[in-house]
């Protein structure tokens, strides 16, 4: 019947909406094979993580040990950036997330952290208590924004310090984020630390953090137009896979970066101790070498999260 | 920069969840579309002073960037949600749907209508059981080119913070070392295959639509 | 929402926001700048060869596949692709992968619309110059052409809007433009920012469709004007929905 069939179309358009509803998270390879009798009274978790990689990776693990311990855990992972994870957090969309001491103080709490990591923690812990949010023990391993050059200009300029390079700046050309200029840890935090005279400077923009942005250094040499600086995180293993010279901080701009992970008060309380424990366990691992290795195993050799957890926690004994 | 399939196999998960993400987008602004512009030719139908203001208002909205768009929305539905995308990305649908169920209903022959008012149907049952079924394929055209556009337009919501394929082209792609080209390319790949699909499917559903037609071209 | 609109005002008075790499007349430029190199591009490629493909008939099928590869390929993808080639080249950086994303765009609506307009060139038309001895060429640029023109025409206003809406997505592979505003402020959520520049991203684009239509209607020879010629609607970010309806 004619009829039949215009309705046959909005059901067909209807179940495909349905159908495709809600994309589950992968599923966790890792059965717990405990069989703890407290699984029953352990709270669910959903752990989400920030928009790259590495906030993904590390999520993942404390996923995975979560589980193994007893927990069920669902994964929210790459939610965007803080102005979507923050409030994610406070809402309870997530219960959990790794995040990193300084630039969650400083960008979404406008604290001022320092490379004192005490300092930095105990004033994030403080704003974060408002939020009912706590923060367990932190990483031993950071992960701050740095800038690298390619080895040649290293040599040529005898470049080794990030005070060197402020000697030289205006003669580069920079690669950095499109929001260096207001990051305080970028632009704003190079004038203040270095005494480069930011809105001088020859500038690119491209996603800092990036293999992209990587990649645009190494091949900067070899023509007119291409960045001499990049503006990248101290763990990313391009630096190594590429030979470029990351700049040691002896100004101190970068603060303190340790990663923390960041739980609702409500589900501390209701998970007791096991949570904390078992992340702290996996936490107090997590040096910046490890953190660099998970990059290597992502970006060089192409794992997913999941696999680069799990070999991971294996390798590492949990 | 090399392509590598086994990364695509080994990340198959990941690629998964964003395809669907992006078939989930894609069919909601589609089908929220579709129920609009309806509504809105049905009102043009019986009031023909508002084709060129609706027309006109839609044709505008067609014409703003759609990063621009979710940014002009975001202070009323919010930052990176999926209200903001959804409403600019039917927006964009309205235009052709609206266009297209118009001309279809236009199309009708007066014959069938007067049949169809000699038979002594209703305007319902007239429009549901006459006109619907004869404006079907260039109705489902409409519906063709707005899915196959949307498509392309989900890849950008990707910049304000929602995942689909976009994310896979662009942040994927130039955060995995050399296997970016590959994570850009699948995306690309994806999306075209899925509007092909798409079209594909919706052109099957075009056809089935009128077996008239194709009985009449079998017995010439 | 008054108290929101009355930030953007604000917002749009503050100096800090003319002036500087970021400031809004060195995008603008930028925007206006890139989106006419590549507009210049797409013509000059696509036009020729749309030209010649309808002005001999033959090649339809490699329209065919033109036209709807370039519907379907999303626009961001094209520049994502343009931005990973080029990277190792050492070209990735500035505006190089967007312009050559942004020819590669629109080149789709000019040779459809060239190669549909010709085709719906009457034939006696080219019979009767042909009898009064007119070669190919002159066929071409006297008769077929000038009849030809609101639809080449409009396959130019759909590239141009294509291309200047699309332009705004270079930020994301680092290519600046008005959209760098729009981009950095979901960076950084500041909302004001985002509101603002994307409402002069929206005037440049409809600026540039009613600029164009405008150009397409006052071009056409005077004898056509009264024609209707194939309905075109505006195009939007990445997809050929301006051209005219293949055969």
């Amino acid at each position: 019947m004619r009829t039949n069939r215009t309705f046959v179309l909005g059901a067909a358009v209807l179940a495909l909406v349905v159908s495709a509803c809600t994309p589950g998270e992968g599923d966790s390879p890792a059965a717990s094979a405990g069989g703890e009798s407290q699984a029953a009274d352990l709270p669910s978790l959903t752990i989400g993580s920030a928009g790259f990689w590495e906030s993904a990776v590390v999520a993942e693990i404390y996923a995975q040990a979560l589980e193994d311990a007893g927990f069920t855990v669902e994964r929210d992972l790459e939610l965007g950036a803080r102005d979507v994870t923050h409030p994610a957090l406070v809402d309870g969309q997530i219960d959990l997330m790794p995040e990193y001491i300084g630039g969650y103080l400083a960008v979404t709490y406008g604290g001022e952290p320092t490379p004192d990591i005490e300092e930095s923690l105990t004033a994030l812990r403080t704003e974060l208590e408002a939020d009912g949010l706590v923060a367990f023990e932190p990483t031993p391993g950071t992960d701050a924004d740095g800038f690298a050059v390619r080895q040649e200009t290293a040599d040529d300029l005898g470049l080794a310090t990030m005070t060197d390079l402020a000697e030289v700046a205006g003669d580069l050309t920079w690669g950095v984020a499109q929001e260096c200029a207001e990051n305080p840890n970028c632009g704003p935090g190079l004038e203040r630390v270095y005494g480069i005279d930011f809105a001088s400077l020859d500038v690119e923009t491209l996603a800092a953090c990036s293999t992209a942005i990587a990649e645009a250094l190494n091949a900067g040499g070899s023509t007119e137009d291409g960045i001499d600086v990049a503006q990248v995180c101290t763990t990313q293993p391009e630096i190594a896979g590429f030979n470029l010279v990351l700049l040691e901080d002896d100004g101190g701009l970068a603060p303190a970066q340790n990663i923390v992970p960041v739980v609702r008060q409500e589900i501390a309380d209701e998970a007791g101790d096991l949570l904390e424990t078992t992340l702290n366990a996996v936490s107090v691992l997590l040096t910046t070498e490890e953190l660099t290795n998970l990059g290597a195993a992502v970006i060089l050799n192409g794992e997913s999260y999941e696999d680069a957890a799990a070999q991971w926690l294996e390798d590492n004994g949990l | 920069m090399r392509i590598d399939l086994e990364w695509v196999l080994e990340n198959l998960d990941r690629i998964g969840e964003l395809l669907l993400e992006h078939v989930y987008l894609t069919a909601l602004a589609v089908g929220i579309g579709l129920v609009i512009s309806f509504a809105f030719a049905l009102l043009i139908r019986d009031r023909p002073r508002w084709y060129g203001p609706i027309i006109g208002g839609t044709g505008i909205l067609y014409a703003i960037p759609s990063l621009a768009l979710f940014a002009l929305l975001t202070p009323i539905t919010g930052l990176g949600t999926v209200l903001t995308a959804e409403i600019a990305l039917v927006s964009y649908t309205l235009l052709i749907l609206t266009r297209n169920i118009v001309e279809g209903l236009r199309a009708v022959p007066g014959d069938a209508i007067e049949a169809a008012a000699g038979m002594g149907y209703t305007r319902v049952q007239r429009l549901l059981r006459v006109e619907l079924p004869l404006a079907m394929p260039i109705i489902v055209a409409g519906i063709r080119i707005a899915t196959v556009s949307t498509v392309g337009l989900v890849t950008v919501t990707a910049l304000i913070g929602l995942g689909g394929l976009g994310y896979l082209i662009v942040t994927i792609g130039t955060q995995r070392g050399s296997f970016g080209l590959t994570a850009t390319l699948t995306g690309i790949t994806l999306a075209v295959g899925l509007a092909a699909l798409a079209d594909l499917a919706l052109l099957a559903l075009q056809r089935a639509f009128t077996p008239w037609a194709r009985r009449r071209t079998a017995t010439q | 929402m008054i108290e929101f609109l009355g930030e953007v005002a604000a917002w749009f008075a503050d100096p800090g926001t003319w002036s500087g790499r970021d400031g809004i007349p060195t995008r603008l430029w930028e925007h206006l700048w890139i989106s006419g190199i590549s507009l210049a591009g797409s013509i000059a490629i696509g036009l020729p060869l749309g030209l010649a493909i309808g002005h001999t008939g033959r090649g339809a099928g490699a329209v065919v596949a033109i036209a709807n590869v370039g519907r379907a390929v999303p626009s961001l993808g094209l520049m994502g692709l343009a931005f990973l080639l080029l990277l190792p080249l050492g070209l990735g950086v500035g505006p190089l992968p967007t312009i050559v994303a942004l020819i590669a765009l629109g080149i789709p609506p000019i040779v459809v619309n060239a190669y549909v307009g010709l085709r719906e060139v009457d034939r006696d038309l080219v019979e009767a110059a042909r009898g009064m001895g007119m070669r190919g060429r002159e066929v071409l640029g006297r008769v077929e052409v000038p009849i030809a023109l609101p639809v080449i025409l409009a396959g130019v206003r759909t590239t141009a809007v294509q291309i200047v809406a699309t332009a705004t997505l270079a930020a994301a592979i680092g290519g600046g433009t008005l959209g760098q505003l729009i981009y950095i402020g979901f960076n950084v959520g500041d909302q004001v920012r985002i509101f603002g520049a994307a409402l002069i991203v929206a005037a440049l684009s409809i600026g540039t469709e009613l600029g164009f239509a405008w150009i397409q209607g006052a071009a056409a020879s005077p004898g056509l004007r009264g024609r209707a010629y194939v309905p075109v609607e505006p195009a939007q970010v990445g997809r050929g929905g301006g051209e005219a309806t293949l055969p």
